[in-house]
């Protein structure tokens, strides 16, 4: 059974941490098409949360396309993989070291550099509201 | 899915509730709200009024004034009908000690006509807890769960909890949860649970209410709260009537001011000069700034009724 | 809820039976050659034969053997035994529930509290009466043979046969409960519930219980000065009456002179053995009604307390 987390002092929301780490677990290859997600009673049970958290969760990857609820059998992973494809990975990871480089080279250290892409994905939703 | 919901029963509905010990009130014109199938936090400081919220709810105490009723029963009338609806775990658990869980489960079905045994006897068993065992020798998180047990095996539709975890150590308190989230799953369970730790009922609770100093504060879906609240980032001078919508709490530095404001979400967007920044709430710092305000600003505002009105 | 009650008083329940048991093993034990020895001392057939005064050897011969038995461990023991027996059961009763938190157990269940109150109540009493009468039932056959030269009209057998004894662990135990329930704490509840009752036990019998109907007067002729009795006439088998069974308050009651008509003697007031039952129907039903005013007064409380 696919075993989720939950940090309680990470600020974020918990189904959006669900939504996380699904999506994650697709990027990484842990989670396939096919693969059964854990029942809401057992996702509520193992984490002891609010299991409507978990309805919104699972309600939330079937929006994005990446989960669907077969009636009487339980949640099922529909993605085939991330929606990036594996070269695209690879070519954005590389042109993040790139990046990360420069910012080093600009004298940001590891803080500077969170805070500064804090800011930017900040600045984006903005631009999206 | 229950018939409460078709026919729009509130499982609790406090109207004006109040109840006073001598001179001093210790819950005060109390008016909620909570619909059926939610788990409910209560969150406040000790004092604020919630061990007296929930035995009036309960039917353990009755109002000064105002009225309290559960699935329509309300505190006027008969009281065994009152008692019978609402599961309770009290704090710290109280067991007859000299008793054995068995003698324990007999005690639940003597005096509760609803009373499940075979419930009771299988979630014993699931938890590995000898019935012949006395309950003195029991551990706390065991005599935690028999008392969850009992209160389940009740069959009521609304469960009362009043800190069930705070005397616990972590392992217990996960397993509490986990038993009690596990048992409000496909049942249509209502839960209100009780707290001073604001971080544990983030991940419980789909309604929330905040007391203090015997007033509700704030109170409605922890959704539509969070999406009703932002933090406001304005310079340090900017007056609360600039602000678009309520100023909960407000922290000022040298050059700008904090603000957690209580507004419609697109007020926010239309109205934000430049130099300003909006940004979410999160669930622990929203109660936090509803705790730190001054608690009678609650009877002057209608900050507590308002997100009630939001139909689910 | 008869369960529930059973279980939660058993262990006062089984020692009382313990209590029980013991005192009926002395009982047996003592009265058995109690028994013996008033037939070997010929008491039977001497009573049977006329009034007491003629068996003044018998007689003397057993009460030296057996007076101290019954009197000395009976009575100051036994006097304060029926309060601490109803302080005991009756303190803990509503006090522990409120020591101990299982209040908001007790009464958040489908029962109200005024209704388990009643219940336990009623079953807790009832099973003090049956208690009391067994204790009653087992110290009067133990003192018959004793109480046919004493009759049971004296303090050492009234107290403890027919009704009073169970009257008297009632009202402690009434007293109790509503102690329990004001004071909150089992122990101190103990204690001020057993006071009052301590003192209304010996008010009640040291000033009252003689006046409870007005004494009846003996005029007491004598032959010669020397053959008058003189000081006090009490504790002498047969009484000065000459009636076994009656109770001898002292001297006294209408003038000297007048009754005795001029001739040698004194006046005695008693209490005639027949009016045994009435006396402790009077006093037991004192107690009943303290017993029912205190428990009455906890019902009406604790129905308040949750308004």
């Amino acid at each position: 059974m696919f075993r989720f987390r939950l940090d309680g002092s990470s600020g974020v929301p918990p189904y959006l941490q669900l939504v996380h780490q699904v999506r994650q677990s697709l990027l990484l290859g842990y989670l396939q098409e096919g693969d059964r997600l854990p029942t809401v009673k057992e996702v509520a049970s193992d984490l002891a949360i609010n299991p409507n958290t978990v309805v919104k969760a699972y309600r939330q990857l079937e929006h994005e396309g990446l989960a669907g609820g077969r009636p009487g059998q339980g949640t099922f992973i529909t993605a085939t993989s991330s929606p990036v494809l594996p070269e695209a990975q690879e070519a954005l990871r590389a042109s993040l070291e790139e990046w990360l480089r420069t910012a080093e080279d600009a004298g940001l250290d590891d803080d500077a550099v969170t805070a500064l892409i804090a800011v930017a994905r900040q600045d984006m939703r903005k631009e999206r509201v | 899915m229950n018939n409460d919901v078709a026919a729009g029963t509130a499982a609790l509905r406090a109207d004006r509730l109040g109840r006073r010990y001598g001179k001093v009130w210790g819950l005060r014109d109390c008016t909620l709200e909570v619909p059926p199938g939610v788990i409910a936090g209560l969150v406040g400081p000790n004092g604020a009024g919630k061990t007296t919220l929930l035995e009036m709810i309960i039917g353990l105490l009755e109002p000064t004034e105002g009225e309290v009723s559960v699935f329509g029963v309300t505190s006027r009338d008969r009281t065994a009908a009152r008692l019978a609806q609402v599961g309770y775990v009290a704090q710290d658990h109280p067991l007859y000690r000299d008793f054995s869980v068995a003698d324990m489960f007999h005690f639940g079905r003597a005096m509760n006509p609803s009373w499940d045994q075979q419930l009771a006897q299988e979630r014993i068993d699931a938890l590995g807890i000898p019935l012949k065992r006395k309950i003195k020798a029991l551990s706390g998180g065991q005599r935690a769960q028999v008392s969850l047990t009992m209160a389940l095996a009740k069959r009521a539709r609304l469960l009362v909890l009043d800190e069930p975890v705070s005397s616990l150590d972590p392992v217990a308190r996960l397993e509490f949860m986990q038993e009690l989230m596990a048992s409000a799953v496909g049942t249509g369970l209502t839960v209100i649970i009780s707290s001073h730790v604001v971080s544990e009922l983030e991940r419980l609770c789909d309604w929330l209410i905040v007391l203090n100093g015997g007033r509700v504060q704030v109170a409605g879906p922890t959704d539509d709260l969070l999406e009703a609240h932002r933090l406001l980032t304005v310079p340090r001078g900017t007056p609360d009537a600039e602000l678009p919508g309520l100023p909960i709490h407000r922290s000022d530095s040298e050059r700008h001011s904090t603000v957690v404001v209580r507004a419609d979400p697109a007020l926010l967007v239309a109205q934000q000069p430049p130099g300003w920044q909006a940004d979410p709430v999160g669930f622990e710092p929203l109660v936090m700034a509803y705790l730190q305000r001054r608690p009678e600003l609650a009877a002057t505002d209608d900050t507590a009724s308002t997100t009630t009105e939001v139909t689910r | 809820m008869i369960w529930v009650n059973w279980r939660q008083h058993r262990s006062q329940a089984i020692a009382c039976l313990g209590v029980l048991a013991a005192l009926a093993v002395y009982a047996i034990v003592v009265s058995t050659s109690m028994r013996t020895a008033f037939t070997n001392d010929g008491l039977p057939a001497c009573l049977a034969r006329g009034p007491a005064t003629s068996c003044e050897n018998g007689i003397l011969s057993f009460t030296n053997r057996f007076g101290s038995e019954v009197n000395v461990a009976f009575w100051s023991v036994l006097l304060i035994f029926p309060g601490l027996l109803g302080v005991i059961i009756g303190a803990p009763l509503i006090a522990r529930e409120l020591e101990f938190g299982t209040w908001r157990l007790a009464w958040s269940q489908s029962v109200t509290r005024t209704r388990w109150l009643v219940v336990k109540l009623s079953l807790v009493s009832g099973g003090v009466i049956v208690f009391g009468a067994a204790i009653t039932a087992v110290i009067t056959w133990y003192r018959a043979p004793m109480d046919r030269l004493t009759g049971h009209f004296i303090p050492n057998a009234y107290d403890f046969e027919g009704l009073v004894l169970t009257a008297y662990i009632l009202c402690a135990f009434g007293f109790a409960v509503l102690a329990g329930l004001l004071i909150r704490r089992s122990i101190p509840a103990m204690i001020a519930a057993f006071v009052p009752w301590l003192v209304i036990r010996l008010v009640i019998e040291f000033v009252f219980r003689s006046h409870f109907l007005a004494p009846l007067t003996f005029v007491q002729r004598c032959n010669s000065p020397q053959s008058c009795y003189g000081g006090s006439g009490l504790g002498f088998i047969p009484p000065i009456t000459g009636h076994i069974g009656d109770w001898v308050l002292g001297m006294g009651g209408r003038s000297t002179l007048a009754a005795l008509k001029g001739h040698l003697g004194n006046t005695w007031v008693y209490q005639p053995a027949d009016r045994f039952w009435t006396f402790q129907s009077i006093e037991a039903g004192i107690f009943v009604a303290l017993t029912a005013i205190a428990l009455g007064a906890t019902i009406w409380l604790l129905h308040r307390r949750a308004a």
